[in-house]
């Protein structure tokens, strides 16, 4: 099967033009349009070629400065893990269990002036070179301190959930705007073409609240938006031929279609867009190969499964995405973002009612598999140039948030972060929460600080990354000057 | 006039000049000759706008300088030196400052340098004396006659004794550019274009056939005529309104619950196009249905309108969430009806247009009686009208007042027993009914005591009574809309846009730039307890000599019919926003649009019976060259369907699709992957039958967070935000949604089914098969290759006949010529 010579040269055979399919959408629209192909155009059916590119909306685009990260692993602990159990040591507070003491607090219970101590619920001893302190919740992970830099300070506009993970994900309190993985790929494009630039990998009890809204690519063509990926069967929606075809069917198929396409186009010359859509069918049929290929795990070996957790009950899950997290990352994907909890209630972070359970189950299944993300990274060298982030949409209060039981309702005035790899410091702990967590006291940090630092690691300018819509140059920081966290760039 | 300015492109191309028009332009303009003359409008104030007004603009004007007007940018800076020296580029500070390799001199500070090119527009126009032009978005409508073609030029572009005034329009630029329109384009282009435009759906065979044989003159004009009268005519105008008003039927956010009665404001937009309703009503009764001369339910139903946005019924900050629902409506008026984004100055006055911030809250003090969408709780209230008789209403409401006073009694009881509980039942009485009835009814009884419990008992009876009472009542109809007013309070300019900040208190008034008197405001239509503000707004917005209303309509309807507007920003009528290819032929348009009435199937035919939209779309290497981009219409641009129009063709083509017309929404299938993403996977998707899911696009279940995949792929708007027009993507998730989805192949299977594809030998089929999704007969190649390829997978793929002959089928579906328009 080859498609006549003649009418592969009418699209092929000519040089690349600049051409702006024009919407009528203004500045930022104009070059939303075609998609191109990579070298090698039609290699699959029609041999070696001459390779026209055109111009693709996620062609790799040059950073603003040279990057310290080349991709970003977002570990979203839903539902808001407690800073103070965790990372935020609090030696203060032990002896002052049901203590009632006066501390304002917000968070989906209302605004209150005091409430009943919750003492932390777990040890904390000291880990790593740096000495940081670390709750028993963690004891694989703590022993990676060394190589993290701990934000004890960060604050959201929000203490519920559905604004305040909208507002982690895209900036903003409000639904209808980017997510951070979809401004990567605006910004940087994706130096593999075979797979999303932007992928999120969710819990197996269900997507987070407001589901799709946390991934949307907003104002900005879909194909910047997060593209869902499963561990299990086809990794993509509508990426697999139905299984009764074999295979081969879907090449001859293909083959096909672009026969029709060539014939169709021979009229039409100085159509890009027709080119453009005989491309896409081809990077299509290169993902189906391309895709299975990245999430097959029988690649690795038992050692690295094993140092996942995979195979064991409690940490399979977590550790094949975060396993899978690495191996999308190798193969250029920008921006990955995994889940830990979903749905509602204790299925996430989200503990209101019996804290320890809660925490001992989404920190028992998240441990050992972040631990091993890191130092898999780490003696492969993907560190450097990895950027790993760990937290929720919120921390959590001090007090109790019912009469009885240890349940801790949302903390948006001060909760805790992470970063490690990509450029950032190891060993460091930044600003602080007051003697009970309950607000951060030295250099409080907003959100689009958080994600300022994420842009700058990856060679993106945050004040300075903008896409006209709605009459403003929209930014992911906002409208106001917005500074990385310097002091934790190495 | 500069025609074609290649601007950010390092060689560039000065081409073609006034002069030059009636001596063999062609050959002239194909060669680059000096710039003669720069328009300021088109070429000079957009760059002033993009690249200097952010400092130097309405807003701010760092070290004294300006370039709002001319009177400010000649003036003195504080430095003492002249930016701009009319005639004296050199002694121009502005010219000196942006082509200064000093990095701490250039200008502008942040981003890109000024191009080659760019710096080139402004030292022509400084030397031709730097005139300047008022932005000409914000000046009166002018009244231009169609331009009378010279004899060389009118021969040159077509024959015919008659211009059609738009050609007449068009042809003049492009003869200046010598550049020559297409031929027209074939009678079956012409038909699948025009079925495609104004009804969304594909010409079948025989219609095409009617046409082309068709050699009456009036054959088109009637084509036209027919089309317009089709109720899929609103379907296919209704859903572009749709996109501009950020339609949808959920709230976003945590529970993204659904808005009732949405469609019904759907319907109302898709009724209002069929039955071709004056634009200015049309906008009349979206901004004030409820305060007209004569009320009805559909005007009331128009106030849908206010309730389309996202609402969090769980704000953090009750305040600023109040002020981002009112800037959703405020943003979203402006750029809709006026083309102003009036939302850039929440927060300081506009950094490009002449738009201070207290105009911002003037128009927002318009809105000071629409109440938030709802409480949580309570989320109908505010939205839902009851359009039933007065006498049902009073019955309905007897019994409601009833029901809330024992709901209010019972609620106490159980909240005394739920305070005595353990914490996790505490949580779990607190979300789903579902959960709280659970504990409720296993643990409510031990925390209370005999009387309340005896109480209590007393309560659930009476509430079964008043249930059962409501429920021999008829149905009572509601529509969404503005069900309940905001008691006015005082409006003010809030500093830097923080809600909680107020300054200076504003009253309702009409933005400066427009230069009229504020509204007289009298209390109208107080019977519904309406403020009144927002009918003088109506008003405003429709008066005849509205110099952005129509202007801003007609520009829509000529992006929907020829791909963009003449104002490509068709949101932004601003100085960021593009100007104007065809300046005096958009005023043209407003003037014979307002004369006319505001009708819209006049407007439809008049722009349909031009050349310019009955144009082949075929390339010519001089267009190409020239204006690649088509500023000038020398082509008609071709174009990919948009998401409704694949689905809905798809189904149209084999001969499965529901044309029944309005009615609430339908849920189309989705599989459980795409419903895996959400918290509650299947929460708030319904189950509608094959017959329904057989409608059109348009009557798909529009959810904010779960947006129907194929469409989206196809490049469906986010919901969240006026979509002025789509994006045009093509993409490979498209191509994987039409090799490899459910839908696609259920389709596939139905079109081979409808052609008894099994029992058609090959040849046949093919012919059958193209006739029936493309419209035309099968060349012999592509019967050759229907044939070749049902063989090949059928003796080398071993592929069931049944399934060979559906995935030839399905191929067929694929093909560009069934997704793209010439």
């Amino acid at each position: 099967m080859t498609l006549r010579r003649n009418s592969r040269n009418s699209f092929c055979g000519r040089t690349r033009r600049e051409f702006l399919w024009q919407s009528g959408a203004g500045f930022g629209a104009a070059a939303m349009a075609s998609m191109l192909t990579q070298d090698g155009f039609f290699a699959g059916s029609a041999g070696a070629s001459d390779a026209a590119r055109y111009a693709s909306p996620l062609a790799a685009k040059p950073p603003h400065f040279a990057p310290k990260a080349k991709s970003v692993i977002f570990l979203f602990m839903y539902g808001g893990p407690s800073h103070i159990d965790t990372f935020d040591y609090k030696p203060s507070m032990v002896g002052m269990d049901g203590k009632t003491v006066e501390v304002k607090t917000f968070g989906r219970g209302g605004h209150r002036n005091q409430g009943r101590i919750v003492e932390p619920r777990w040890k904390f001893a000291q880990h790593g070179e740096c000495g940081k302190w670390v709750s028993t919740l963690f004891p694989n992970l703590a022993n990676h301190v060394d190589d993290i830099a701990f934000l004890h300070s960060m604050t959201a506009d929000s203490p519920i959930h559905g604004s305040a993970m909208l507002m982690m994900n895209s900036g903003k309190i409000l639904s209808g705007n980017p997510a951070l993985g979809s401004w990567l790929n605006y910004g940087l494009g994706t130096v593999n073409e075979n797979l999303p630039g932007f992928v999120v990998m969710l819990d197996p009890t269900g997507g987070p609240i407001s589901g799709a809204k946390n991934w949307s690519s907003g104002f900005m063509p879909a194909t910047y938006q997060g593209t869902v990926f499963r561990g299990t069967g086809a990794p993509i929606l509508d990426l697999a031929p139905p299984k009764d075809l074999a295979d081969g069917v879907q090449r001859r198929l293909i083959d096909s279609i672009q026969e029709a396409n060539s014939r169709h186009m021979v009229d039409r010359s100085g159509h890009d867009d027709l080119a453009s859509r005989i491309a896409s069918y081809e990077l299509a049929y290169n993902m189906q190969s391309t895709a299975p290929e990245a999430v097959d795990l029988t690649q690795e070996d038992q050692e690295t499964l094993d140092l996942y957790g995979i195979n064991q009950p409690r940490t399979d899950d977590f550790g094949r995405r975060c396993l899978l997290a690495r191996r999308l990352v190798e193969r250029g994907v920008r921006f990955v973002q995994l889940y830990s909890g979903g749905s509602h209630n204790d299925d996430n972070w989200d503990a209101h009612g019996d804290l320890e359970k809660n925490h001992n189950f989404h920190a028992g299944n998240t441990d050992k598999p972040i631990a091993a993300l890191l130092a898999d990274l780490k003696r492969s060298g993907m560190l450097d140039e990895t950027l790993v982030v760990w937290g929720g949409e919120f921390g959590r209060q001090p007090t109790a948030e019912y009469a009885e039981g240890s349940g801790r309702d949302h903390n948006a005035y001060g909760f805790t972060m992470w970063m490690a790899g990509g450029g950032i410091k190891g060993g460091v702990s930044f600003g602080t929460t007051d003697e009970l967590g309950a607000s951060a006291v030295d250099h409080p940090l907003k959100v689009s600080n958080l994600h300022a630092t994420i842009l700058h690691q990856m060679g993106l300018d945050p004040n300075h990354l903008a896409y006209f819509f709605g009459g403003l140059d929209q930014k992911l920081v906002g409208v106001e000057h917005v500074e990385p966290i310097h002091q934790i760039i190495a | 006039m500069l025609l074609a300015v290649l601007l950010g492109s390092q060689a560039v191309a000065w081409v073609g000049a006034a002069e030059s028009v009636l001596d063999s332009a062609a050959e002239k303009a194909s060669e680059p000759t000096a710039m003669t003359k720069v328009d300021f409008a088109k070429d000079v104030q957009p760059l002033l706008a993009k690249r200097c007004y952010a400092c130097h603009g309405p807003d701010v004007s760092e070290s004294g300088l300006s370039f709002v007007d001319r009177e400010s940018a000649l003036a003195e800076a504080d430095s003492g030196e002249h930016a701009i020296v009319p005639g004296d580029v050199d002694a121009s500070l502005l010219i000196a400052r942006i082509t200064s390799d000093d990095e701490y001199e250039v200008m502008p500070p942040e981003g890109d340098r000024m191009t080659a090119g760019e710096v080139a527009i402004l030292r022509q126009w400084i030397a031709d004396g730097a005139t300047w032009q008022k932005h000409w978005a914000f000046e009166p409508l002018t009244n231009p006659q169609p331009p009378q073609l010279v004899e060389a030029a009118k021969v040159a572009a077509d024959q015919a004794a008659d211009v059609h005034p738009i050609d007449a329009f068009i042809r003049l630029d492009l003869a200046e550019s010598g550049l020559n329109p297409n031929p027209p384009a074939d009678r079956r282009s012409l038909i699948r274009r025009a079925y495609y435009d104004l009804v969304g759906l594909p010409p079948s065979q025989r219609e095409i056939d009617e046409f082309v044989n068709d050699s009456s003159s009036d054959a088109y004009v009637r084509l036209i005529d027919r089309l317009l009268e089709m109720p899929q005519y609103g379907e296919r105008w209704g859903r572009h309104w749709l996109d501009l008003v950020r339609y949808a039927e959920t709230n976003s956010f945590e529970r993204d619950n659904p808005k009732p009665n949405a469609w019904k404001y759907r319907d109302y937009v898709i009724k209002s196009f069929n039955e071709d309703k004056p634009y200015d009503e049309f906008v009349r009764e979206q901004i004030a249905g409820d305060e007209l001369d004569v009320v009805t339910p559909e005007t009331l139903t128009a106030t849908g309108y206010y309730r389309l946005g996202i609402w969090d019924d769980e704000p953090a900050d009750p305040l600023q969430a109040r002020y981002d629902e009112l800037d959703d409506i405020v943003a979203t008026t402006g750029q809709v009806f006026l083309g102003l984004t009036i939302n850039c100055a929440r927060c300081h006055d506009h950094k490009i247009d002449p738009i201070p911030q207290t105009d911002y809250y003037s128009m927002l003090a318009f809105m000071a009686d629409v109440t938030t969408y709802g409480r949580r709780g309570d989320e109908t209230s505010n939205n839902q009208i009851d359009v039933s008789s007065p006498e049902l209403i009073d019955q309905y409401e007897r019994l409601d007042k009833e029901r809330r006073e024992v709901e209010a009694e019972k609620q106490a009881i159980e909240q005394a027993g739920i305070v005595k509980m353990s914490a996790e039942d505490q949580r779990a009485t607190e979300d789903r009914k579902r959960d709280r009835d659970r504990v409720l009814r296993k643990n409510l009884k031990q925390h209370l005591d005999e009387t309340q419990w005896a109480r209590y008992e007393v309560l659930r009876d009476e509430l079964e009574r008043i249930d059962g009472e409501q429920k021999s009542l008829p149905p009572r109809e509601s529509v969404l809309g503005l069900a309940s007013y905001q008691s006015l309070e005082p409006t003010y300019v809030m500093f830097r846009g923080n809600p909680h900040s107020p300054t200076d208190e504003v009253q309702p008034d009409y933005p400066e730039l427009f230069n009229v008197d504020p509204p007289q405001l009298q209390v109208v239509s107080s019977s519904r307890g309406s403020a009144g503000r927002r009918r003088a707004l109506a008003d405003w917005m429709t008066q005849d000599e509205h110099r952005l209303t129509s202007r801003v309509m007609v520009n829509r309807v000529w992006q929907y019919h020829f791909g963009r507007g003449i104002v490509r920003s068709s949101n932004n009528f601003g100085q960021l926003g593009t100007p104007p290819t065809h300046p005096e032929l958009l005023d043209w348009l407003a003037n014979r649009f307002v004369q006319g009435g505001w009708k819209l199937k006049d407007l439809h035919r008049l722009l349909m019976t031009s050349q310019a939209y009955q144009m082949s779309s075929s390339n010519t290497p001089e267009g190409l060259a020239k204006d690649p981009n088509n500023d000038l219409y020398w082509r008609f641009d071709p174009r990919r369907l948009s998401a409704e129009e694949v689905r809905d063709a798809v189904l149209a083509v084999n001969g499965s699709l529901n044309r029944a017309v309005y009615g609430p929404s339908f849920y189309p299938k989705l599989s459980a992957e795409v419903l895996a993403g959400q918290s509650r996977p299947g929460a708030g998707w319904g189950d509608s039958s094959e017959e329904e899911c057989n409608r059109r696009s348009v009557y798909i279940h529009v959810k904010r967070s779960l947006v129907t995949p194929l469409l989206e792929a196809f490049d469906f708007p986010e919901p969240d935000r006026s979509c002025e027009a789509r994006f045009m993507t093509l993409q490979p998730g498209q191509a994987l949604s039409m090799l490899n989805s459910d839908f696609i192949h259920e389709q596939a299977s139905k079109l081979a089914e409808s052609l008894d594809a099994v029992n058609l030998a090959n040849d046949e089929l093919a012919r059958q098969a193209i006739g029936r999704v493309l419209a035309r007969e099968a060349t012999d190649d592509e019967v050759a290759s229907a044939d070749a390829l049902i063989v090949d997978l059928q003796t080398n793929f071993h592929v069931q006949r049944k399934r060979a002959v559906e995935l030839y089928c399905l191929t067929i579906m694929n093909w560009n010529e069934f997704l793209f328009l010439d």
